[in-house]
Order: C-alpha cells, then structure tokens, then sequence
C-alpha cells in the first residue's frame, strides 16, 4: 500500500479543551514539524493525554482547530487524518489472534482474507513477531504486546504515530530496552512521533522535540538539551531534574548582571541581559546540580564575600554510581542538592552533619521567568541520571 | 484469613467446612431422593423403600398415562423458553448499549426493570390476565405467556449487561476507530465479542428462569400448560411417582443447558485471559 | 446525517422499554384501577370505591395473613442471613484456590438454575413420615416414632423457603464480601484483634450491602409466595398472596387486586427502610 504522502506536521491553534468546569487544555498553541519526534512531558492532569487525544480524533477541541499538513483536521476521522494511536495499555483485541489484531484495519476496509493476512505478517515480519501470528495477545509478554500494538498502528500508514504513555506498562529493563526501538523505528520510518510521558528521562532520552506541561499549559518547548541547560521557568527547571531552584531580592543590576540577596543573607548573581528588575524585586534563577562545587568548611570561618556561595549542613547523601547525590540544608525551603563526582567525592568526602560550602561559576547561573510556574511549589522527583 | 505464610488451617477451617458440605446435602439431598425414586418399581410408592428399580414411570411419561399432556406442555416449555432467551438476549444487550450513554429517562427505565424484578410473579399474571380479559383478546403461552415471563428475564437481562459492560474496557472501542471502523463495524467486531461471555450468561438466565417459570405464567398461558402448570397439576393430587420421573428428566435438561453455557464461557474466558510472565521473552528485543 | 447520541439510546432501549410497559407498566395500574372495582358474581364492574379496601381493613383475616407472612419471613431472613454469610464468609476467606472457589459457589448456584416446584416437593418423601428422614432417624434409633410437625407444617414452609431462597442471600453477600481488600483483615489482625472482632469490625460493615441486597431480595420472594406455603403447610397456612390466590381463583378479582395492592405498597415500604440503611446503588452499578 503506497504511503501517506501528505506532511505530518502538525498545528495547534488556540486549542482549549474543558470537561464540564475543568479546563484540561488552556488556549495551547503548538507547531510540531514533520518527521519530528515530540515529546509530551508532564504529571498526571497537566494535559498531555488530552492534546494526544485530541491530534488522534478521539477528543473534539472546545476552541481552536487543529491542522495536520497544514490544513485542518476538524471533525475528521482518525484514519482520515492519517493518525494512528498506541493506546496506554496496547488496547489489543482479546479475542483476536495477533495476525487478525495487525490486520485488522484493513479487515475494516474491505480487503479480502488473503490479503490482508499477508500484510500483516510482512509487518509482523518487520517487528520480529511472525512467529507469534497465531497466537492471542494474552499468551504475549508485555514488550511483545507493544511490538504488536505498533505494528498494528503502523499498518495503516499513518503520517502521524501517537503514543500514549507506551512504556509504562513495562518493567525497569524492557522500559530502556524498548526506548532505544521506538527512536529506531520513528527513524526509519520518517513520520511525526508524538509521545506522551511523565518520566522525564525517557522524555530526554527519545525526543526531537520536547514540550513540558503544566495544567493545561505549555511551560517550554524546544529540544531536550535546550531545555536542560537553560529551563525557562521554576516549574520546569523542578520537573526537569538535575537543577535548583534559588531565589534572592535584587541589590544592583550592572552590565547585564544582577545581583541579589537570598534569605540566608547569600549573595547570587544572575545573567538579566538588557533587563533592569526593580531593586527588591524576587528573581528565580537555577543552577544545574552537577556544577555545584562542595567543600567542608570550617565551623566559625566568617561569611565569605564571593557570590555565588552558600553555606549549609549536609543533610543526606545518595550515592548513585558515578555521582553523589549530597543533599544540603539552606536557609530556603527548598530542596538543594550537589551532585559530585565519585571521583571528586573520593577525594574530599564529606558526610550528613559536616558544614559545607557550596559554589558555582556565575556563567551556570540561568534565570527563571517567574515565580515558579504555576504558583504550585510541589517539588519533583528527581531526574537521575543514568 | 491468617497469614499467607500460616500453611496449617484453622479449627475454624474445619468447622465452615463441615457446616457448608452440611449446606451443599441440604441443597442437593432432596432432589437425589427424588431422582432415585423416579427409578421406582412399577408398584412402589411415592417414598422408600424402593420395590424394584425400573424405567416404568419414565415410560409412562412417554406413554402418557397418569400424567396428563406432559409432552405438548414439555414441547411448549422449550419452544417458550427459546423465544423467550432469543428475545431476551436482543433486547437486554440493546437496553445494555443504551445505558452506557446518559440518556432521558433512563433513570426511570432502570427502576421500572428492578420493579419488575421484585414484583411477586403472580401480581404479573393477574395484571396481564385481566388486560386481556378486558381487551377480549385470548391468553395464550406464546403471547400472554411470553411476554409475563419476560417481565421476568429482561431485568435479570439487563442487570448482568450492566455488569459486562461495566467492566467493558472502552479503549478496545477507541482502538477500533482509529483503525478505521465504523460504528456498526465496531459494535460487531469488537464489542460483542469481547462481551459474549456475558450476553451467554444473559441467554443461561433467559432460558432456565423462562423454562422453570411458575407464577407469572399461571395465569396467561391460556388453555394449555407450561411443563412447571402441567407438574403443579400434578402436585394436587400427587399419586405416582411419576412426577418424580418428570423431575428427573426437566432436572437433566436444566443441566445440559446449564453444562453448555458454562462451558463455553469457561472455554472463551479461559483462552483468552492466559497469563504469561515478563520474563518469557523468546524472540530478543533491540 | 449524524444521529444524536441520545437518539441511539432511546431506539436501543425501546424496544426493552416497551416490553416491560405493555406487560408490565400497564398491568400493574390496571390491576390498581381494578382495585376500586366493583364485582358481581362472575364479572366485574368498573366503578371507583373503597369498599375492596374497607373490607381488607375491616377483616381480621388480614391481619392474620400478614402476621404469619411477616412471621416467615422474619424466621426465613434470619436463617438465609446465617446461612448466607457463613458460606460466603467460608468460600471467601477460607478457600484458598481461585478456581475451587468459583467451583464451590456454582455448586450452589446451580440448583437455582432448576425448577423451584420439583425442588420443593422433593422435600415431600423427605420429611414424611415414612420419609427419608424419618426413616433414617428410626433405623438409628434416635426416635422410634416418626416425627410428625416435619411436614405439612411451619417448619416444613421454612425449610422449603430457606431451600430455596439461601441462595439470593449467598451471591450478594459473596461479591461484598469479595470485594474486601484483604490486606484490611491482615492490618486488623496485626492490630491485635481477635477472628470475632475482625469479622464484627471488618467483614460485617463491609458486607452491608450485600446483607441488604439479599434481604431485600428474600423478603420480597417470601412476602410474594403462594405456592410454597400451599403445598408445604398441607393447606394449613395461609399467607396474603396465597389468600390472594383462592380470591383470584373464584374470580373475585376486585378484592384481590386491592390485597395486591396493599401488599406491595406493605413490600415497598420494607424495601426503602433496607435501602435507607444502606446505599445500594453503587453495588449495582459498580
């Protein structure tokens, strides 16, 4: 069957979607390029599912259209649109063999047994899966149900593959193993992946191009590295992982730096560019945990005058590997974490109790548009890295 | 009750075990004594000791004597109850699809099933019979009759719809139109099957309730009986234990239609819930 | 063209709908519209009096009427109740195997699947006096005349009702019960409560939606009998809708629908005390 020839790029256009008084999508516009792999990324209630939802045809926006190859996709069907979807937990037909499951599309459009039987075994050729063609999706392990829901989804020729949370039903090493396929595949295949999660490392991991979410809400958009060195809000910097959030008042801007006050009487400086905040205004800034210096101090050495200085207790120590994970207590609220080295922690071990000193380089300090996102101060999971 | 790694039982254990190996005699008990004494010799009487075994009162069943027209209202019986399931099962499983969308009056529907359920089965019957009386339209076991007894089954019906469907998981449905179904394409490729399980048991329900039906169909059948009127006719004047024999034989025939329908859940569910671990992967990943 | 949603509804549930009003729906307010009637002889005369009533209430047979069907019915629920919870409590929290406890409720189910009048006068060579049980009791020297009150009696009605009504108090109980996460018994009894607390503080409440349903179930099969009582008390007893039934028998329609009528509105106002105990709605529809 020849391919879908249209572009797979996709277009969201002040699309507002609400269920009753909840608003799940909040006038979200998003332009997604073809070929490209997208990843959704956010917690539970934040969105994600229902813009999928609502790409693949299964929702109708309340506001706002949606185009597909740049034109608008409103009220069609899914196979018109040429979307096919891989539901959350595969969603393949009980009773079904694997063989009629893949061939099942086509079954719905007419062709003949024969046919239909012999594509999709070429397919299931393609996923390694021929062998199993007979059998019923119960009798399949969990990463082989996936193969199978994707070839089942592929077999339609979509230029457009949504994926809803498909690697959550897997255990730890399949997760990984499968990661790893499905970029493979979206590779070779050369169509628009749309990939919705709320693990942040997978998310990193496969996309192209990453959108964090928030409450209906696009928080960033832009590639996965984009994101991780320069987060544009708290929010996303606390989903993100690997970074910290401070926050200080603004003593004197010059030259395109400010600098600041926290509440433990630490000074911060951050990059504002051509902005000039307000004298006592609160800015967010975040540094990335991994360049995060630590060092024991001495208990009755007087405050040093550097910026870009914090001094604190270690409150824990994680030992992940190829990094410590030394948790420290601030005079803030919220959580502050150096990773360090193993080769680094070796040589100036410290251990939970010890004041420490902890330092960076003000050209990792990024600054945070701002007060925290959405107002929400829920503290994340932390992203580890692997 | 006590804990997994606990492998001894409790005297407790023992105890409810007896108590309900006590309930399954007390159940089945009765019902033995009578499929033994349909064996009676030709002389014997309606209780023990048995005076010979012999098919004697099984063969006049089939001839007939003493027994009234047990074979027309045997053929009646099964006829009935086999509209009575086919309609059943249609219009319970349509009913069914219909409560999955919130709908006018559904509220009302739903309580008028469930009245229908409770209301004692020859309230039915005399309603229905003095419609009839009124109308002077004649009472018959496939008009009157049928639509008492399904007074009876639809709600039992809808009930276990509910249920199946309840537990139906819709993403299968979303599935199936995203790969391009329609409507009509979904419902019958999809849905049904996924539920035949239930509307099986809907069938189960619709046949043995139709079949075994006593106060609703008594007073609508007409002039000719169902096989439960023919037996209850015979119970006023109980003289041969071939109405032991007549429950012997609707007995077996209850289990056959039973064994079937079980059996082919059984066989349905068994096939398609089969579990395998995580860890069988033969053919490699990556 | 695109049909509403609601539209598909209402065609899917019509049919169902109707059904249940043409045989059910009107039947029953015709069967209230009769109960104003006024009778002759052998035909009944459309009128709108009390007088039907009048007599009801004024008759001290209705009282007596009620107060035996309330008195089984008390006994009966009891007994269904004790029996019903102590075989769900052992099929769920003793048996261990999935697939033995599945085997072990369809044992018990399964009689329900046949024919409630052979059920019942299997009890008759049973309980006689030269019975089974009887009979048994004299060979092993328990008693050395026969027990006479076991049939044609009360206790031959309650043991036909508790014969065939157990089984509506098991499969409530049973599914409430299966329901219970049982890591709640394992944290009640890492709290240090003893079996009786568990099941007082645990199971009970927990089950309370099954106790209702099956109650309700039992005293409206109980409240709506004729027939068991008839056969099982010889003719003895009379309970309301037996009474009813003579009436019906001789054509006084009249007077029966107006006993109907009362009882029914008496069952009603039994069932929504039960449901306003305990929430059931969401046992049926969860």
């Amino acid at each position: 069957m020849a391919s879908d020839t249209r572009k797979g790029d996709i277009e969201l256009v002040a699309v507002t979607k609400r269920f009753g008084d909840m608003v799940a999508v909040d006038n979200v516009s998003l332009r997604i390029p073809h070929g490209a792999y997208c990843c959704l990324l956010g917690p539970s209630g934040c969105g994600k599912t229902t813009i999928l939802r609502m790409i693949a045809g299964h929702e109708t926006p309340s506001q706002g259209d949606i185009r597909i190859g740049g034109e608008s996709v409103a009220g069609q069907s899914p196979l018109r649109r040429g979307t096919a979807m891989m539901f959350q937990a595969y969603a393949l037909f009980p009773h079904l063999s694997v063989l009629d499951n893949v061939a099942f599309s086509l079954k719905m459009r007419g062709l003949d047994r024969e046919e239909r039987q012999q594509q999709a075994r070429e397919l299931l050729t393609k996923v390694r899966l021929d062998h199993f063609a007979d059998r019923l999706p119960a009798q399949l392990s969990g990463g082989q149900q996936q193969r199978v829901a994707l070839a089942r989804a592929l077999i339609t020729n979509p230029r457009v593959l949504l994926l809803d949370e498909p690697l959550s039903a897997l255990d730890e090493y399949l997760r990984l193993r499968m990661r790893g396929e499905l970029r493979r595949m979206q590779k070779q295949l050369g169509i628009t992946f749309v990939h919705v999660t709320h693990t942040q490392l997978e998310a990193i991991a496969v996309a192209d191009m990453l959108v964090v979410m928030d409450q209906g809400r696009i928080e960033q958009s832009s590639s996965p590295d984009k994101i991780y060195n320069t987060p544009r809000t708290a929010y996303v910097a606390r989903f993100i992982g690997g970074q910290n959030v401070l926050s200080g008042k603004v003593e004197s801007v010059s030259d395109g730096i400010a600098t600041l006050r926290d509440a433990g009487g630490a000074r911060l400086t951050a990059p504002v560019g051509n902005a000039r905040p307000e004298t006592g205004s609160q800015l967010y800034l975040s540094i990335r945990r991994d360049r995060v210096e630590v060092a024991k101090t001495a208990g009755n050495v007087a405050d040093p005058g550097e910026a870009n200085v914090v001094r604190g207790k270690v409150h824990s120590i994680e030992y992940q590997g190829s990094y410590a994970k030394v948790t420290i207590d601030l005079a803030q609220p919220e959580e502050f974490v150096a990773n360090v080295s193993d080769v680094d922690f070796l040589r100036a071990p410290v251990e939970i109790g010890d004041d420490v000193l902890a330092r960076w380089l003000p050209a990792h300090v990024r600054l945070l548009e701002g007060a925290g996102g959405s107002g929400d101060q829920r503290i994340y999971a932390d992203a580890e890295l692997i | 009750m006590h804990s997994t790694a606990d492998q001894s039982r409790p005297w407790t254990f023992y105890a409810l075990a007896a108590f309900f190996t006590l309930f399954v005699l007390f159940l089945y008990g009765p019902m033995i004594v009578i499929y033994v004494l349909s064996f009676q010799g030709p002389n014997g009487g309606l209780t023990f000791p048995l005076q010979g075994v012999s098919l004697h009162w099984f063969d006049a069943l089939i001839k007939q004597e003493r027994t009234g027209d047990i074979a027309g209202a045997f053929r009646r019986s099964i006829g009935l109850a086999a509209m009575v399931t086919v309609l059943t099962v249609v219009l319970s499983v349509m009913a069914g699809l219909a409560f999955r969308r919130r709908f006018a009056g559904a509220g009302l529907v739903f309580y008028m099933a469930i009245a229908s359920l409770i209301m004692p089965g020859l309230f039915v019957s005399l309603g229905i019979g003095l419609v009839f009386q009124m109308l002077g339209v004649t009472p018959t076991w496939y008009g009157s009759a049928l639509g008492a007894q399904l007074t009876w089954t639809l709600p039992y019906g809808l009930l276990i719809m509910f249920a199946v469907l309840g537990r139906f998981n819709r993403a299968y449905e979303e599935a199936a139109s995203d790969l391009g179904a329609s409507n009509w394409q979904r419902l019958r490729h999809v849905t049904l099957p996924i539920v035949l399980p239930g509307i099986i048991g809907v069938a189960l329900f619709g046949f043995t309730l139709s079949y075994d039906e006593f106060p609703r169909t008594v007073l609508t059948s007409g002039s000719s009986n169902t096989l439960p009127l023919e037996i209850w006719a015979m119970t006023t004047d109980v003289t041969s234990p071939a109405l032991f024999a007549v429950g012997t034989v609707t007995t077996v025939i209850s289990f056959i239609v039973i064994g079937l329908a079980l059996t082919s859940i059984a066989l349905i569910e068994r096939r398609r819930l089969r579990r395998v671990s995580s860890l069988d992967e033969s053919s490699t990943v990556g | 063209m695109k049909i509403n949603q609601q539209t598909v509804s209402w065609l899917q549930v019509a049919p169902l709908t109707v059904v249940l009003l043409v045989f059910f729906g009107i039947p029953m307010l015709i069967v209230a519209a009769v109960s104003f009637f006024d009778y002759e002889r052998w035909q009944i005369v459309p009128a709108f009096i009390f007088d039907n009533y009048v007599e009801l209430f004024q008759s001290s047979l209705t009282l007596r009427l009620y107060v035996t069907a309330i008195k089984y019915v008390v006994i009966v629920w009891a007994v269904t109740l004790i029996i019903g919870f102590t075989v769900a409590y052992f099929l769920v929290f003793h048996v261990r195997s999935l697939t033995l406890k599945m085997g072990l409720f369809l044992l018990c189910t399964v009689p329900f699947w046949t024919s409630n009048i052979i059920r019942m006068i299997s009890w008759i060579p049973f309980l006689g006096r030269n019975g089974v049980f009887n009979t048994g009791l004299e060979e092993l020297g328990i008693i050395d005349q026969p027990l006479s009150f076991l049939l044609f009696s009360d206790f031959a009605v309650i043991v036909a009702y508790v014969h065939l009504n157990t089984l509506f108090m098991i499969v409530p109980i049973f599914n409430s019960m299966a329901r219970i996460d049982p890591g709640l018994i394992e944290a009640a009894h890492d709290a240090g409560a003893s079996r009786w607390r568990v099941i007082w503080e645990v199971v009970l409440p927990l089950s309370k939606t099954g106790i209702a349903l099956g109650s309700i179930f039992v005293i409206t099969l109980v409240m709506g009998d004729f027939f068991v009582v008839k056969i099982m008390s010889g003719g003895q007893s009379a309970t309301v809708v037996s009474a009813l039934a003579t009436e019906i028998a001789s054509l006084q329609y009249p007077p029966a629908a107006a006993s109907a009528v009362v009882l029914v509105v008496i069952v009603a106002l039994m069932v929504s005390a039960i449901l306003r105990l305990v929430d059931v709605r969401r046992e049926l529809t969860g």
